[in-house]
């Protein structure tokens, strides 16, 4: 088909290229912001258990072990995976300068995915959660993510393998490791905890929190940077400095940062949190070499930020720095004493979620969008609404739950201190927290507004789009082909 | 990109390039520094991959020496730590002795006789002469080095060394000890290698 | 990075290396672990649950339970510790002179930090008095022998210390062995609510644990816990009433005429709740359990 094409003539258009992404990212993007309002919305009626503890006394589904447990699932699996995958497939397809590869395959995989989200979600809610921490997911639930997540990686590789320029930019290094490491580590720990002979023991914790470190710190990292390494050169319009500093950062993200996850308090043999202490202390380098690159590229650009795209990836970036060193602190075994067990760890969770993936999504949503779509937002303001409410909400909500985690964790350490009075401090937080919630939902309103909008916009033009390609046969490619996938991608 | 480009595109700026540069030295150094601090702290803290080594615990040998003791284990640990503040300096922490110093306990003869009698002898009153140990002639000068110790400590000593580097022996009792002592008397004199033969074990 | 195989096998490469030390490592290491012995006894650990506490552990599963508590009991250290409990036919005024002169020999005799020497000069002679506590245990039996030659009894033990200990939460910190039967392993990272690792020690009355499910601002009054009446039927009394029905008190029972009947899930919860011990002295987490003691 039109991978010949693409062969021939190299220099192919780049809105070629863009509206071979439309049913793919449109699919992926859609669902994403569905989910994460979704999410929020779920995670604000958990916290509300804690503001009127009877609340949900005769309705199992909506206590916070069972609405907090779907609501962080959504975000992650639900809004920051999808989103990723379909900024991922973009970047690969224009760096690359071919038009997506099979685009059809990332249309199925984005539905099986939203599907494979929904059968998780729900039966969380129903108490049949697996009971492992970030892989609550049931075995159906799973077996789709992974086949999704499968086909999104071979489109994206094919792609990449069609580029008609071999050498690799930085980005490349960052997305194309993150699509190997969600595989083989969702993949492994499914099949070990999920699977019908699980290990015995503390084993599972240890296999869980491998998983969750490597999602919720390098995954986290390797995709929100990679996307960010993209658009803040493309947004200043200079080259990426000083790639020694990224490769540099890259390498020992990987090799370190893999390490990290179990918790200094875990009843494991010492060598395990020691090790991850080790690779904690290490992370610290991959950490701030990739800000300086950031910093770097970012410093004296003369680009106006007033909550544009721009405005949400410096805001990540930065995120990802603070999140992560606060991230890397929860490993240092002095400073665990205090933050075990504390409100501080859903804090820094929240953060690294919302503040820095979800920052450099939504940014990176806004920047695309418009071009796959072939015209402007239908409500530009509300996406800079959308920046300050999620700005401003990200930290109403993580750093009381900062503070307040803190607190608690000095009380829960002081055995004159009775219990009650450890929790009671963390709850006056909690009440900010929520509020602040409140606004991360509010702004992920806009961003469901504005995707659904514009699919609908284009969906009415639909018609009109059939006549031009068949009018005008030099457009004709597999921008328009699909047809058959338009359904599919309401979802 | 080409003219044909440019006539079906919007204006865009084209896709990101990156400036060439190695990583700098700086932050080499900075790694390699955290690499050795962390390699302390994991030579320290992690127990070298023991698995029923625990946090607070750094060691097998830490663990070892909080575990409660009860009889045999609390003599044998007490014994352990009179011997290496007491005997260890001339017959080694390791018990192979020292060459023209002290003769080996480890193997020894003397020290797993089948009673602990004529072995009590040594540490309350102290060898002077020749002494035979092992197959190996000694002559030896030692002091009355268990005089000065409670009948528990020499007791805990005693069986320290006829139950550790190998050697299997009976518990000593302090009551064994205290016999020992009241023959000996108030003013010991070193016995020599016959002496002690004679005696019963 | 110039290549694409060169950035997949140096990820592959990290991610192997990760692989093998997290997750094939613990599974060599943990993974075949058998039941291990209590210290000082014949006895078996851990105890696996039966009946209703095996199902329980999955309700604790499905209700996110472990979403705010955990089931681990954190350490921070673990002494030597010798107490008096005998003084005899001694004046505690008289004792106090030889202690304290004993205890200035101790003070030179260990150089560990974490040393505590009793401070004698409030003491009334009120029992047991801790007097020493400290890594050394040599130092302990050379006390104790001190004190048994002047007639005065003494106990020596191994205690673990730590906030978790100090708040009642445990004796000793959980280790792996405490979890062998468990699936899910559900340790939790929040204490929104308190540990339950013991929790089967500290209330091991199951109508207590219904009641509390049910209505757990009828028994701790400021606690936040949420309750969880969905896991109990409210029905009328019948001829007779329900022999298992929950005795509440007044402000929380139903209307006259109705009464409280745990569900089987409730049940099942209940008992598992009360099987969660981890109290027992094992050698990696070592302590002398009160009753063994002299």
């Amino acid at each position: 088909m039109n991978l010949t094409e693409n062969n021939e003539n190299k220099a192919i258009c780049s809105s070629e290229i863009d509206a071979s992404c439309r049913l793919p990212l449109l699919a992926l993007f859609g669902g994403a912001a569905l989910w994460l309002v979704l999410g929020l919305a779920l995670g604000i009626v958990a916290m509300l258990s804690f503001h009127q503890p009877d609340m949900f006394a005769d309705c199992s589904c909506l206590t916070y072990g069972h609405a907090q447990t779907a609501a962080n699932d959504l975000l992650l699996y639900g809004f920051v995976m999808p989103a990723a995958l379909g900024v991922i497939l973009w970047i690969f397809a224009r760096l690359s300068q071919v038009t997506l590869v099979l685009p059809i395959v990332p249309v199925v995989a984005a539905n099986l995915w939203h599907l494979g989200v929904f059968v998780g979600t729900v039966t969380i809610l129903f108490g049949g959660s697996t009971g492992h921490p970030w892989l609550e997911y049931p075995r159906a639930a799973a077996v789709l993510l992974f086949a999704a997540f499968m086909l999104i990686s071979v489109s994206a590789a094919a792609t990449l393998g069609f580029r008609t320029h071999r050498e690799l930019y930085p980005s490349h290094w960052f997305l194309l490791a993150g699509l190997l490491w969600f595989v083989w580590s969702y993949g492994t720990a499914n099949l070990f905890l999920v699977g019908n002979h699980p290990p015995r023991g503390v084993v599972q914790a240890v296999i869980g929190w491998w998983l969750t470190n490597n999602l919720l710190f390098v995954w986290l990292a390797l995709a929100g940077i990679g996307i960010a390494f993209y658009f803040l050169p493309k947004i200043v319009g200079k080259p990426l400095a000083s790639s020694g500093y990224a490769l540099f950062g890259f390498l020992t993200l990987i090799f370190f940062g893999t390490w990290v996850g179990i918790p200094p308090s875990a009843p494991v043999p010492a060598w395990l949190p020691t090790v991850s202490a080790f690779g904690a202390l290490l992370s610290i380098i991959p950490v701030i070499a990739l800000g300086i690159v950031a910093m770097k590229t970012v410093c004296c650009a003369k680009v106006p930020c007033v909550g544009g795209s721009f405005c949400f990836i410096k805001f990540g970036v930065l995120s990802f720095v603070v999140s992560s060193l606060l991230y890397i602190g929860e490993f240092c075994p002095r400073a665990s004493r205090v933050l075990d067990f504390t409100w501080f760890n859903v804090g820094v969770t929240q953060w690294q979620l919302l503040g820095f993936a979800g920052m450099i999504l939504c940014g990176a949503i806004y920047e695309i969008l418009p071009r796959v779509m072939g015209k402007e937002l239908p409500f530009a303001k509300l996406a800079k609404l959308n920046f300050f409410l999620f700005a401003g909400g990200t930290l109403l909500f993580v750093i009381p739950l900062l503070i307040g985690g803190v607190e608690q964790g000095m009380k829960l350490r002081d055995a004159n201190i009775p219990f009650a009075d450890a929790s009671a401090v963390a709850l006056k937080f909690l009440r900010i927290s929520t509020t602040g919630q409140l606004l991360v939902l509010l702004g992920a309103l806009c961003l469901l507004l504005n995707i659904l909008v514009m699919t609908i916009q284009w969906k009415l033009g639909l018609v009109k789009t059939v006549v031009s390609v068949v009018k005008d046969s030099l457009i004709e490619g597999s921008a328009y082909q699909p047809l058959p996938g338009d359904k599919e991608a309401k979802s | 990109m080409s003219d044909e480009n440019k006539n079906c595109c919007s204006p865009e700026t084209g896709e990101p390039t990156a400036t060439r540069s190695s990583a700098p030295m700086w932050i080499i150094v900075v790694t390699l520094v955290l690499l050795f601090t962390g390699g302390l702290f994991l030579d320290s803290h992690s127990g070298w991959f023991d698995k029923n080594v625990y946090a607070p615990y750094q060691s097998r040998e830490q663990l070892e020496s909080i575990q409660p003791k009860s009889g045999e284990k609390q003599l044998l640990a007490r014994g352990k730590a009179v011997y290496e503040s007491v005997c260890g300096i001339c017959h080694g922490s390791d018990g192979l002795g020292k060459p023209g110093q002290a003769p080996a306990l480890a193997g020894s003869e003397w020290v797993m006789a089948k009673g602990a009698s004529r072995l009590a002898h040594i540490p309350l009153a102290g060898v002077a002469g020749a002494i035979q140990v092992g197959g190996k002639d000694w002559n030896m000068n030692m002091a009355a080095m268990g005089a000065a110790l409670p009948d528990e400590d020499v007791a805990a000593v005693l069986t320290y060394i006829r139950s550790s580097w190998g050697n299997k022996a009976d518990a000593v009792t302090a009551d064994d000890v205290k016999k020992v002592r009241a023959e000996i008397g108030k003013s010991p004199q070193p016995y020599s290698g016959s002496q002690l033969l004679k005696m019963p074990e | 990075m110039k290549t694409g195989f060169s950035v997949f096998l140096a990820a592959f490469v990290a991610l192997g290396l990760s692989w093998c030390g997290l997750v094939y490592g613990p599974l060599k290491q943990l993974g075949g672990a058998q039941e291990t012995t209590v210290l000082q006894s014949t006895d078996k650990w851990p105890v696996q649950r039966t009946g209703d506490a095996t199902l329980g552990l999955q309700v604790y599963r499905a209700n996110g339970c472990a979403a705010c508590h955990t089931e681990l009991v954190h350490q921070t250290g673990a002494a030597n510790v010798l107490t008096l409990t005998d003084i005899g036919v001694h004046k505690a005024a008289d004792l106090k002179d030889f202690t304290t002169s004993l205890l200035g020999t101790v003070s030179e005799l260990t150089t560990a930090s974490n040393t505590v020497v009793a401070n004698l000069a409030g003491w009334n002679g009120e029992l047991p008095k801790v007097i020493y506590s400290g890594a050394d245990d040599t130092v302990v039996s050379m006390l104790g022998d001190k004190f048994k030659a002047v007639g005065v009894k003494t106990e020596a033990r191994v205690i673990a210390t730590g906030a978790d200990i100090a708040r009642g939460w445990g004796t000793r910190q959980s280790v792996a062995a405490d979890y062998l039967y468990d699936s899910p392993v559900q340790f939790g990272s929040l204490r929104a609510g308190p540990d339950l690792a013991n929790i089967g020690v500290r209330a091991p009355d199951l109508n207590w644990q219904l009641q509390h499910l049910y209505a757990p601002r009828s028994l701790v009054k400021n606690s936040t816990m949420p309750a969880f009446r969905y896991l109990f039927t409210v029905k009328k009394i019948g001829a007779q009433p329900a022999p298992d029905a929950l005795v509440l008190p007044k402000e929380f029972s139903p209307a006259t005429g109705f009464e409280v009947v745990p569900t089987d899930e409730a049940r099942q919860l209940a008992a598992y709740l009360v099987s969660l011990k981890n109290n027992a002295p094992l050698y990696e987490a070592p302590f002398t359990p009160i009753t063994a003691a002299k």
